[in-house]
């Protein structure tokens, strides 16, 4: 036998105008693409067919069991509609709503992901579509030009330039780092591994690793 | 068959031919057969090095060019009798070379000789190529300085992609030797530390030698450094030769300036 265990979203609502729910749906489309949508009350023909023109996945009039402490999901009402987006966004984790389509194309890049433990040498180029994990160092006059996500766990001592969504690097004083077409202040890579990626057209770093000191 | 070494470093001026020159020698008076071949074709310097400037007769391209027997061509140095040298042309330029005649060359010198040294030219164009295309190793020579360290390291990544053995899907094993040492830079912090070049060039050391004021007069006696037993340079040589001859010698560590009662009454008579 093999088995599987995971958890799913589920939207649930209780239909009390059928045209109200179809246009509540048509509007916020994009969001229950990912969602176990759940009803119950006036679930038509018309209903149905909807739901599997659109592609949604939907179950009608199951009691669902809940885990303990969670209560029971809002019931949808047709009335405040604005209001009840706003709630259905407030509740879901803004950043997964965001990062939809970025992550999908993360998991494509993650397909040609490729692994690297040799040093990058003076006058070495590393041309990468994917995404690269560099175990080594780059030296002066080394470079990497890259697609996608890149993390270098050694100093950098070339010039980088990354065009993925982020990348960690250590705290490199002598490399040369351009991100989407922004150099990349190092005075601000100060950790053992630091995170940079563009949030809101702005260049964010955080450190991720500190440096580990045995005195 | 013999082991064919280039002596590389990417930048001119590192000590390359001096290297090539005191090791030659060192490995010669270890009792093995050596033969050091001057690579750089139309600059040569070996020769004067090592003090054979007015023997040379026929010149590597000669060879090369069947116009002589290579046995003619050889010159034994009266230093060792197990030394010897071929020159190269100072007349022609570095065009003449092509791969099949190194290859007959080198091939025909490693097998009558325990050691073939290479002394390549500065640089990295064809000239350094040639002389790395058939190397088994490859010592890489620096100076404790940035530009020497990017520019070897730019070196070993020729070597890396060009060198037949690498084509064939082996690889050429490479050691370093840092030369000009300065202990009290070093100490200071002006100087890069060993530790620090070795951390760039990821590849095993295999000596280091102290800035020696002896080497400029050795040069111009043509008498390598490696015969003064005196000299930290010289001692620093004959220890890298028995290394390369298969001998387990510790690392000194030149990096620590001489201190004790011994070295301030020296210090007192100097």
């Amino acid at each position: 036998m093999q088995t599987k265990q995971y958890s799913v979203k589920v939207f649930e609502a209780i239909i009390t105008n059928e045209d109200e729910f179809i246009s509540f749906f048509d509007k916020n489309y994009v969001f229950f693409t990912s969602h176990l949508i759940s009803i119950s009350g006036l679930v038509s023909e018309k209903i149905t067919n909807y739901l599997d023109e659109k592609n949604l996945k939907y179950i009608v009039n199951v009691e669902l069991p809940r885990s303990k402490g969670r209560q029971t999901a809002p019931t949808y009402i047709p009335e405040n509609i604005p209001e009840e987006i706003e709630k259905i966004k407030a509740e879901l984790p803004v950043e997964e709503i965001k990062l939809q389509e970025p992550m999908e194309e993360a998991a494509m890049a993650r397909d040609n992901l490729r692994v690297i433990d040799t040093l990058v040498r003076s006058g070495q180029e590393l041309k990468i579509k994917g995404d690269l994990l560099l175990l080594n160092r780059v030296n002066s006059g080394g470079s990497i030009d890259i697609d996608g996500n890149l993390i270098i766990t050694q100093i950098v001592e070339g010039s980088i330039r990354c065009r993925g969504n982020f990348m960690m690097l250590k705290a490199s004083a002598k490399a040369n780092i351009v991100f989407h077409d922004v150099e990349v202040d190092n005075s601000y890579l100060k950790e053992r591994l630091n995170r940079v990626e563009l949030k809101n057209n702005e260049i964010k770093i955080t450190p991720v690793l500190k440096e580990t000191s045995w005195e | 068959m013999g082991i064919i070494i280039a002596v590389i470093s990417g930048k001119g001026g590192v000590g390359k031919t001096t290297t090539t020159a005191n090791i030659g020698l060192g490995i010669a008076l270890n009792e093995k057969k050596c033969v050091v071949v001057d690579f750089d074709i139309g600059q040569r310097n070996l020769d004067m090095i090592l003090g054979l400037e007015n023997r040379v007769v026929y010149d590597m391209v000669q060879v090369m060019d069947e116009e002589v027997g290579l046995k003619q061509a050889l010159i034994k140095s009266k230093m060792s009798p197990n030394l010897f040298f071929l020159a190269a042309s100072q007349t022609k330029d570095k065009s003449v070379l092509n791969s099949k005649k190194i290859l007959k060359l080198v091939t025909t010198l490693s097998e009558e000789f325990e050691f073939v040294i290479l002394d390549a030219p500065a640089g990295i164009e064809t000239g350094y190529e040639h002389t790395i295309e058939f190397a088994d190793r490859a010592i890489v020579v620096v100076n404790p300085e940035v530009s020497s360290i990017r520019d070897a390291d730019r070196a070993i990544g020729i070597l890396d992609s060009k060198s037949q053995r690498v084509k064939d899907g082996g690889e050429v094993l490479k050691y370093l030797i840092i030369n000009r040492i300065d202990a009290k830079m070093v100490q200071s912090g002006e100087m890069l530390s060993s530790e620090d070049i070795l951390d760039i060039l990821s590849i095993p050391l295999l000596g280091k030698i102290p800035e020696d004021r002896g080497i400029i007069d050795a040069s111009n006696q043509g008498k390598p450094i490696i015969l003064d037993k005196n000299s930290g340079a010289g001692r620093a040589y004959t220890r890298i030769a028995a290394r390369l001859c298969g001998e387990q010698v510790a690392m000194e560590d030149i990096e620590m300036p001489e201190s004790g009662l011994m070295h301030k009454i020296k210090e007192m008579f100097k």
